[in-house]
């Protein structure tokens, strides 16, 4: 038992590698099976626009997903309608731009994977730029080939061209080779891009690393605690609420918060130094129902992220 | 039961060891599937760009991740340029000290992929393989066969092997391999002699320090888990009461800013970790007389098991 705890701490420890090598893991075996299944190179002038929405419609829809998944979208639209200084604060028009860049960083995680991958398999560029009819790029691929290369280009990917079989393998090993850089290239720009962006944010932090790791246990707790009292005040609103209906007696009261404490709590994060505050509900038992002063932001996102969407 | 439990005590007294040695069997198998499956050598122009980036930008990628998930990078960058921090030079010489021993710690998992890479040949293979290339600089003593084009020498086996009488790329590319292998073992080797020469406290401290500092670490986790829950059910249930919140002592912002500096050893005083000294002198600041030893790396590296990553 107590080993297989043990083990168990040392995977929950490591949870944020072990999920983003499983998503790297479900979009290697996604992009398989499309590129098999579905995937059908028509061979003709339609390869140009056919590669490229395969290439990049998947991508486009694993954005709008994160987006969604993303609990901090809803944080930020919900209610935006009816208020719109809840987005746009006074003297704070880039809050909202921060957070939304924040938002769109987190959920171009799975796009770029699904990228990479595409490329690096070559199937759907080596159809797309085998229908591409810029004369440069025709020059620069058909040097030292046939004439035939020039009209029959499109047709390598299927194999159904009259070119000798080893002109036509190199073409198609080229265009291979060709994605495979650029799969490469887009790989080490997204590890650099991250990690100075990371180590910027980190950098400009006003906490320190270990108060970070004791605010992310914060976070979880209160989520949990947040459910927890959830469901029991709603249970007991709910059985008033039910008991007096069905034996016509009068409601005892039952203290609740303000709408306006709701939505002050609703609020995304914003870090203050000379607080010590840990969340929004803390700086608002702290300080009560009074207006918030907000200063600029640091990358607490999980403090926000682990709430219920 | 028993057996397991000494198994699971010997992983996690050697789980350096093992930990890089996971690292480079993962490496080598990925290695081996990419060579296998993802690699084709174009054979024309494209060879030496195609095989130096499947040899070198995976190598690079690497060792930006060991990077991103080393914990003791976090510990040292968080907070470094925050507005309260002024991005001074006073500690430049310690970020030099613990960057060094960072850096060998990521370079394991590039150098095992280029090693492994290089013992396979495929990659070698098809970058060596241009004719200019050859002729000039690899294969020394070589007559240039007339109607072939020394670019074809990975995709034609025939070629491959009259070529490989006077001169073979496989070969060379194993033996460069091996002597990477050799060579940075021996540097290994000599680091680690170094460092534990200059190390200020003796081998049986050592061993007792490690498991102190795993003790502590334990302990932190379950104060930290317990102090957040106890805040976090404060918070939630005066959130949700209409009362005045109880007073509630959390350690201050300055309290764990003291606390996540990378550790410095002092000669005078007895301290095992920042938490110690932090407690025993005080609540004290760290003073100029500490030095950062690389054998006591494994210090910072205890409490941060999770990067900011």
């Amino acid at each position: 038992m107590d080993g297989f705890q043990t083990m168990l701490k040392f995977f929950i420890n490591r949870r944020t590698a072990i999920g983003y090598s499983f998503m790297a893991l479900l979009t290697l075996g996604s992009e398989r099976v499309f590129s098999l299944v579905a995937f059908r190179c028509p061979c003709s002038n339609e390869n140009f626009r056919y590669g490229l929405v395969f290439l990049f419609s998947p991508a486009f829809v694993l954005l709008v997903i994160g987006y969604f998944l993303n609990s901090k979208t809803w944080k930020l639209f919900t209610g935006c309608w009816v208020n719109p200084r809840k987005i746009f604060p006074k003297g704070n028009i880039c809050h909202f731009f921060y957070i939304f860049g924040q938002i769109t960083l987190n959920a171009l995680v799975a796009p770029v994977m699904w990228l990479s991958v595409a490329l690096l398999n070559g199937t759907f560029y080596e159809c797309a730029m085998s229908g591409l009819r810029n004369p440069a790029y025709l020059d620069s691929i058909c040097r030292n080939k046939s004439v035939k290369c020039f009209e029959e280009l499109h047709k390598v990917a299927c194999g159904k061209s009259t070119m000798p079989f080893s002109e036509s393998e190199e073409l198609k090993l080229t265009l291979q080779a060709q994605s495979q850089i650029l799969g490469w290239c887009v790989i080490v720009t997204m590890a650099v891009l991250s990690l100075l962006t990371t180590c910027c944010a980190s950098c400009q932090s006003k906490v320190s690393h270990l108060q970070l790791m004791f605010w992310r246990v914060y976070a979880e707790k209160e989520k949990e605690q947040l459910e927890q009292t959830f469901q029991l005040y709603a249970t007991k609103l709910s059985e008033r609420n039910l008991k007096c209906f069905f034996e016509n007696k009068k409601p005892e009261v039952i203290p609740l918060p303000a709408f306006q404490a709701w939505e002050d709590a609703s609020q995304i994060y914003s870090f203050s130094s000379s607080k010590q505050h840990y969340s929004t509900i803390h700086r608002l038992v702290e300080e009560g129902q009074k207006e918030i002063n907000e200063e600029r932001e640091t990358t607490l996102e999980f403090v926000d992220r682990r709430e219920i969407p | 039961m028993e057996k397991l439990r000494t198994a699971m005590d010997f992983c996690i007294r050697h789980q350096k060891i093992l930990g890089y040695s996971i690292v480079s069997l993962l490496t080598a198998a990925s290695e081996y599937i990419f060579s296998s499956v993802a690699f084709k050598c174009p054979c024309n122009s494209w060879n030496t760009v195609y095989g130096c980036v499947f040899l070198l930008v995976p190598a690079f990628v690497l060792f930006l991740l060991g990077y991103m998930i080393n914990a003791r990078v976090w510990l040292l960058v968080t907070g470094r340029c925050s507005p309260e921090n002024q991005c001074s030079c006073d500690s430049c010489g310690n970020f030099r000290k613990v960057l060094m021993p960072v850096t060998a710690s990521a370079l394991v998992a590039p150098f095992t992929w280029i090693a492994v890479a290089l013992l396979s040949a495929s990659f070698y293979e098809c970058a060596a393989s241009r004719s200019s290339f050859i002729g000039k600089l690899v294969c020394r003593d070589i007559e240039k066969p007339v109607n072939a084009s020394l670019e074809k020498i990975p995709c034609d086996k025939e070629l491959s092997e009259e070529i490989g009488k006077f001169c073979s790329l496989q070969a060379q590319s194993q033996i460069a391999g091996w002597l990477l292998i050799a060579i940075i073992m021996t540097l290994a080797l000599i680091a680690t002699c170094f460092s534990r020469c200059f190390s200020p406290v003796s081998y049986f401290q050592l061993m007792f320090w490690k498991i102190y500092l795993k003790k502590e670490r334990e302990v932190f986790e379950i104060k930290a888990k317990d102090h957040a829950a106890k805040l976090a059910e404060r918070n939630v249930h005066f959130f949700f009461e209409p009362a005045d919140p109880a007073p509630f002592w959390t350690p201050r912002n300055e309290d764990w800013q003291k606390i996540s500096f990378p550790y410095g050893f002092n000669t005078k005083e007895q301290h095992y970790s920042m938490i110690h000294k932090y407690v025993n002198t005080n609540r004290g600041k760290a003073s100029s007389e500490d030095q950062i030893h690389t054998v006591l790396g494994f210090v910072d590296e205890a409490h941060a098991s999770e990067s900011g990553f």
